[in-house]
């Protein structure tokens, strides 16, 4: 009784199992294309962080020409999975590798402008401080420099 | 002393604030499909915008990013008739299936260009009137569902979709400052 009441079930879930395997191969795309796209995508995400860190226009133009040649493998492998399963997962495994180098360089790339941004800014307060400082003490120390010019110019005419 | 070197320095430190910030611009991109000589018309040898089969048309887009920063794009292109409902500012024109798209990554104040190389394959009439055609479109071959009456007045529509990181997914046009805004494009031809 038991088994005729679970037999439905097992075959139900047989069917689902055999569909779901049916349709991942209607949509007509492996795993390592997957692999490369959710690769690429990441690497955008981390060239993006870089340039809004304020990574220079000539680094980022680098790592988008990168970018661009990964997904040109990423084309040519969906281009090929239906015709050279091999070739394929090729430049499947190119658009992986060259995403991977990408989002390291961008890491570090994002790691270095925002250094570059956190001393500029130190920099820029820095003489705005050491600015005000020198502004106060040139309006407070204004007549004695006012002297010193008047005695310079007193002792020129004595001696000419 | 201590007055005047707070006020000074507060002045000073805001004339470092404003030189260490970004200046305010208005974020866009701009886009538009090219004929082989480089415009933005004479896209058809003749005069009119007849194409034969085997006749192969070499388009391609120009984009240029202004969103200030590094952006994903993705040109969308469907067939249409002249009875299909246009895509807009808001929507895209998805009353007709999506015959392929391209994408590329354009750092900001760069144009990025996209190749749009396409011919008619073949073309066959149906009892009331409606040509449908074949065609090879950047090297695939497509069949697209909608024909044209007497093989007069298809459109191909261009669209530009940008990549959404929350989303994680492409999305029409792109993040205007309090909507997304969609430029689609589109170009006439018949087919004789």
């Amino acid at each position: 009784m038991r088994f005729r009441q679970r037999a439905p079930l097992g075959i139900l879930l047989v069917l689902v199992s055999c569909l779901s395997v049916g349709s991942a191969n209607a949509i007509g795309q492996s795993t390592q294309i997957d692999d490369a796209q959710s690769k690429l995508v990441q690497a955008f995400v981390l060239v993006r962080q870089a340039d809004l860190e304020g990574a220079s226009p000539g680094q980022i133009s680098l790592l988008a020409n990168n970018l661009n040649l990964a997904l040109g493998y990423e084309d040519n492998a969906t281009l090929l999975f239906s015709k050279d399963i091999n070739a394929s997962n090729f430049y499947a495994s190119k658009s992986v590798s060259l995403s991977n180098a990408t989002s390291a360089q961008a890491l570090s790339l994002t790691s270095a402008a925002r250094t570059q941004t956190f001393l500029n800014q130190v920099a820029a307060y820095s003489i705005a401080v050491a600015a005000g400082f020198g502004s106060a003490l040139f309006v407070l120390e204004f007549d004695r420099l006012d002297n010193l010019v008047r005695r310079m110019r007193l002792r020129r005419t004595r001696l000419n | 002393m201590l007055l005047l070197f707070g006020s000074f320095s507060l002045v000073y430190s805001s004339v470092a604030y404003y030189s260490l910030s970004r200046p305010p611009s208005q974020e866009f991109i701009a886009w538009g499909v090219f004929s082989p000589s480089g415009t933005l018309s004479k896209y058809f040898s003749g005069a009119s915008a007849n194409v034969a089969r085997g006749q192969t048309q070499n388009w391609h887009f120009a984009i240029t990013n202004q969103m200030g920063s590094i952006q994903y794009v993705q040109v969308v292109y469907r067939l249409a008739n002249r009875t299909s409902a246009d895509p807009n500012a808001t929507v895209p024109g998805s009353t007709v299936s999506q015959l392929g798209n391209r994408s590329i990554f354009i750092p900001n104040a760069q144009t990025g260009f996209v190749n749009f190389t396409w011919s008619i394959n073949s073309t066959s009439p149906s009892p009331g009137g409606m040509v449908f055609i074949t065609m090879t479109i950047n090297g695939r071959q497509v069949s697209p569902s909608v024909g044209a009456i007497g093989g007069q007045g298809f459109r191909f529509f261009f669209e530009l979709w940008t990549f959404d990181i929350a989303s994680n997914s492409f999305q029409y046009g792109y993040k205007g400052q309090s909507s997304r805004v969609g430029v689609p494009l589109q170009v006439w031809f018949n087919s004789v």
